[in-house]
């Protein structure tokens, strides 16, 4: 799953850590996150988007699923 | 830009609280154990008495320990509660595939020692330790 956490994090000016304080979980969990090679649960997802006032799809995206929606509309 | 503020018991306080709880339980279960299995011929010589005392106060703080561990897994995030139970599945494998053989070339006298339980507390204790630091760094 692709994920726009460090873009948005950038925006604000928000360390990992200060990133990982605010959904409460540990700053190797938001690296992990932000790397790709952990992929967060819903509930942490739904904090994710509240804390930025986005839509889930808005920070977390599947490229699978881009993929299928394009063999669909061929 | 709007700055966070740092929460009043964030996650890395409770993580700090909870493992010093735990060292402590674990501290205190070795304090134990040692008592139990030194303390019969060193301290009571051998009363039958202070010896159940000494197992029934093992047995209690082990179950403390236990609670101890549970709480701090409780508190784990979701990723750090992965790298714990894929080290602890690991940590049962290894303990079933070298006790179970262990002990059976004990029984038929293939290997030239006796297959002693710390063996394999030992494996099982460097096995653990081995398999968090490969999951801690490989998220890292």
């Amino acid at each position: 799953m692709k994920n726009r956490l460090k873009v948005l994090r950038a925006e604000r000016d928000w360390t990992q850590a200060q990133l990982a304080d605010a959904l409460d979980v540990s700053r190797q969990t938001i690296n992990a996150i932000e790397t790709g090679k952990f992929d967060p649960s819903l509930p942490l997802a739904f904090r994710a988007a509240r804390l930025f006032a986005l839509r889930i799809e808005e920070i977390f995206h599947d490229p699978a699923l881009d993929k299928d929606r394009r063999s669909l509309a061929t | 830009m709007n700055q966070l503020k740092p929460r009043e018991n964030g996650y890395q306080s409770r993580i700090r609280t909870n493992v010093i709880r735990l060292f402590r339980w674990n501290g205190a279960w070795g304090a134990a154990t040692a008592l139990m299995a030194f303390g019969p011929k060193f301290l009571w010589n051998k009363a039958l008495v202070f010896t159940l005392l000494a197992v029934g106060l093992d047995v209690a703080v082990g179950v403390g320990m236990i609670l101890a561990n549970k709480n701090y897994l409780a508190e784990l995030d979701e990723l750090q509660r992965k790298v714990q139970l894929n080290s602890m599945g690991i940590t049962l494998g290894v303990g079933l595939i070298a006790g179970v053989p262990l002990s059976v070339m004990d029984a038929y006298h293939v290997i030239p020692f006796h297959a002693d339980i710390a063996y394999l507390l030992i494996l099982t204790s460097l096995t653990f330790a081995v398999s968090n630091l490969y999951g801690t760094w490989r998220y890292r």
